[in-house]
């Protein structure tokens, strides 16, 4: 008898076992699947990859089609970078915190900005009303980065930024604090998120439409690949996408399908593409469904590098590694006993380790009641270095790898990411489809689906509809000082009244006229921001030249 | 009836309309009529909105920390258009702690994260109908429970001094009635006359005593469709034919503090 005719046998001695069983102890649910609604068979075995051709679908780490990792070592020589999104108030405040995540062991920043820098509007235009601060830390203008980053060496540590319609700015703003320094731009080392076909479909800080939208991001590709050879000039968020509501599926859908398009615009502009597309970085989200997120991240590093060989023809291994930074999800936090926050978080940092996240932000217990206090902040730091000095499952690359329910959802996942691909391509591409408002529709109903879902227990959200507390205890909350507002706008009304009024006017009428014509913008928000141009401004100009984005 | 008018609307910066889009659809599913501003709205224009869609509540969201500021200047926007009978409520991200502080400022209520769109819906129907509820005009009767007419009669009779009116067999609730009036009101003796009466029922459990309440009112019909809309605990939707062509409805001891009421409406004289 035949090694696989057993196997045979034992299946089907299993499955008639498991009909009988069930009939006296019925299953929990009549069909169960993943966040995705792909169908969760009892039980995967060896058959459920009998096609599957290993050098193909998966290979070796650090090889196409990097199913298995982008490095040949992964956390065996390295721990991902542990990265923790922060930013509170003034600058001040947050370059404490951030000296504080160093010296706790943090190994990069990452830098949270307050909704009035992420619009483009100084803390003392009317719309910025209440929200300076609050989010994030207040930059109006250079004076105020300058302190953002003091006794902090930037050829040290590597910053990512959370800006997007006026990234252009603050990695200006970045850079002219380097130089101060005496870092040269080419030794600087982050990203900046810049992703701003996502801010239409879910986030929503966009300043400008589209195309000249576009036209910024592709700007930054073409300065950056000259002068800050190290710098990744996006993020390619899902993260966001999946906060709003969509599934795993959807997320890296909606996510590569924007990706594309930045390629597309880039290439359009006459870029080639193995020069930009090394420095493109990803952001995803990871959620409490363990095997499916797992799967998420390795089906999306595949297809990636399937579009960027097959597709674009790149012809650089880099181009076609799909590097990321993965945080966990906020909006799976819930307020009612904000402590089992931490163990969600756990579940799902490993997700995303197991995944082979490059970057990794664990959010704080109490994020959905505040910003994090430093207790909590310090706990979500902890949580990643528990897992990966005390838990072991750095030491082996990929160790989901093989397995078959594992494999065979990675290759699920791949191909319904493939039919929302397809489907975005017919409607002529992700700005088309965004402008059309089709991911934001598809994004909402999935939403609305898993809120009835909730509200009618087919989901159970602990703390929340099931095991709920009758008095819930209020924790200690960081309240950002109402008095903070009246600071900044001092502040900045003291940086315009002893700056060289003249200089920056030359240098905002200079970025006009570029702005107006092809030339690349960037070199001019440099200058201007030197000259102490504040965000504001400089925004202002550029939403005379290009106008402002509307929402359907 | 006209369908309740909502503005759903995001003052300030804040991006995040997941919670605000779920919400508004899903008082449309409750049958309202919702707008959504859109993000990025002043308290000013948010205000304006409210008056010219004639909206009858306004629904606040905010998750980036400025409710404080924000909620209160919609109140105050809403006063400055001579609006202040539109009611502002609020959710997002909002620690406990501020919603005193919302509530003095004049927001009605706040859901904090984690609330059940229908429980959003309820609050709101339920604002909206006590615009038009209109009081209970007297009480009925008190029914209580006894074990048996003839051995309460003498008490009821010569103790307390009143009138027996008449005494009656409703055979559908498998009772006997005994009426005495009091001013405007009766008290009613109800007795069982077969074990699967539900006054059987109530001695067994509770020992004889106060049973029900009844209370008089002219709007039964509407009011227990309104009580539906609320998802107040009736024990049963509509109006029962009760005694003198009365038409008569119960509500459900836990929604009322562990008291059974009776509405009952009497028939209309023409």
């Amino acid at each position: 008898m035949g090694k696989s005719s057993e196997t045979q046998q034992g299946k089907h001695k299993w499955e008639s076992d498991m009909e009988k069983a069930v009939q006296r102890f019925p299953e929990r649910k009549k069909q169960f699947h993943t966040s995705s609604e792909i169908d969760i068979n009892a039980l995967y075995t060896p058959e459920e990859l009998k096609t599957q051709a290993y050098e193909e679908k998966l290979g070796y780490p650090g090889q196409y089609p990097y199913t298995r990792g982008i490095q040949p070592t992964m956390y065996r020589s390295r721990y991902w970078t542990m990265r923790q999104y922060a930013g509170f108030g003034s600058a001040d405040e947050t370059n404490k915190r951030f000296r504080y995540l160093l010296d706790q062991g943090q190994t990069g920043l990452s830098v949270a900005f307050d909704l009035p820098t992420q619009i483009g509007y100084d803390s003392d235009d009317p719309m910025a009303e209440g929200e300076v601060g609050k989010v994030g830390v207040a930059i109006d203008s250079l004076k105020d980065m300058e302190v953002l980053f003091d006794q902090i060496p930037l050829n040290e540590v590597s910053t990512s930024m959370t800006i997007n319609a006026p990234a252009s700015i603050l990695l200006a703003m970045y850079i002219a604090v380097g130089e101060k320094q005496r870092v040269k731009p080419e030794e600087l080392t982050g990203t900046i998120q810049n992703d701003i076909l996502k801010e239409y479909i879910a986030r929503g800080t966009y300043i400008y439409p589209p195309k000249p939208s576009m036209r910024l991001i592709t700007d930054i590709f073409a300065y950056c690949q000259e002068n800050l050879p190290k710098f990744n000039t996006i993020s390619i968020s899902g993260y966001h996408i999946r906060e709003a509501g969509s599934t795993a599926v959807q997320e890296v859908a909606f996510t590569i399908a924007n990706g594309m398009a930045y390629v597309d615009a880039a290439i359009e502009a006459g870029l080639k593409v193995d020069q930009f597309a090394p420095r493109l970085a990803f952001f995803f989200n990871a959620h409490n469904q363990f095997f499916e997120e797992a799967a998420k991240f390795r089906a999306a590093r595949r297809i990636w590098a399937k579009i960027m060989k097959e597709h674009y023809k790149a012809e650089n291994p880099k181009s076609w590694k799909m590097r990321f930074h993965t945080q966990t999800g906020g909006s799976t936090l819930t307020a009612q006993q904000p402590d089992n926050n931490i163990v969600r978080v756990t579940l799902q940092a490993l997700a995303a380790i197991m995944g082979g996240t490059q970057s990794l932000h664990t959010n704080s217990r109490d994020e959905a009641l505040a910003l994090p206090t430093e207790e909590s902040a310090r706990i979500a730091l902890r949580t990643q270095q528990i897992i990966a000095q005390e838990s072991g499952v750095a030491d082996t690359i990929d160790p989901l790898g093989g397995s078959y329910y594992v494999e065979s959802l990675t290759n699920q996942v791949e191909e319904q990411v493939n039919e929302y691909l397809k489907r975005i391509k017919d409607m002529g591409g992700a700005v088309q489809a965004v402008e059309e408002g089709y991911m934001q529709r598809e994004i909402h109903q999935t939403a609305y689906d898993a809120q009835k879902r909730i509200e009618s227990k087919e989901e159970i959200i602990v703390g929340l509809n099931e095991y709920q507390l009758d008095e819930e205890i209020n924790p200690d909350l960081l309240r950002v000082d109402e008095q903070l507002e009246a600071n900044q706008i001092q502040r900045t009304k003291q940086v315009r009244s002893t700056r060289e009024e003249v200089k920056v006017n030359q240098c905002l009428e200079a970025l006009r006229n570029a702005a107006d014509t092809n030339e690349n913008v960037m070199p001019h928000i440099v200058s201007a921001v030197k000259a102490y141009a504040t965000v504001g401004e400089i925004a202002n100009v550029l939403r005379d030249e290009f106008g402002e984005y509307t929402a359907m | 009836m006209k369908p309740i008018r909502v503005l759903i609307a995001k003052p300030g910066l804040d991006g995040h309309d997941r919670g605000a889009l779920i919400i508004a659809q899903a008082l449309r599913d409750h049958g309202m009529e919702v707008i959504y501003t859109g993000l990025r709205q002043s308290p000013v224009q948010i205000a304006r909105a409210a008056v010219q869609e004639d909206v009858d509540v306004v629904g606040l969201s905010s998750l980036s920390g400025a409710h404080k500021s924000l909620f209160p200047k919609v109140v105050e926007a809403l006063a400055a258009e001579q609006a202040s009978d539109i009611p502002v409520i609020g959710g997002g991200v909002i620690p406990a702690e501020d919603i005193p502080f919302l509530e003095k400022k004049g927001v009605t209520k706040i859901f904090t994260s984690g609330s059940p769109t229908d429980a959003i819906a309820v609050y709101i129907k339920q604002m909206m109908n006590l615009e038009t509820r209109v009081e209970p005009k007297r009480i009925a009767h008190i029914g209580i429970a006894v074990e048996s007419l003839e051995g309460a009669l003498p008490f009821y009779q010569n103790t307390l001094g009143l009138t027996l009116e008449a005494v009656e067999e409703v055979e559908s609730e498998k009772v006997r009635v005994a009426f005495f009036s009091v001013g405007d009101s009766r008290i009613e003796l109800l007795e069982p006359i077969s074990d699967d009466s539900p006054i059987h029922h109530f001695i067994s459990k509770k020992g004889q005593g106060i049973h029900h309440i009844a209370l008089e009112v002219d709007d039964i019909r509407q009011r227990l469709q309104q009580y539906k809309e609320e998802g107040v605990n009736l024990l049963h939707e509509g109006p029962k034919q009760g005694a003198h062509q009365s038409e008569i409805a119960f509500i459900h001891p836990k929604a009322a503090h562990g008291v059974l009421y009776e509405l009952c409406q009497p028939k209309q004289e023409d």
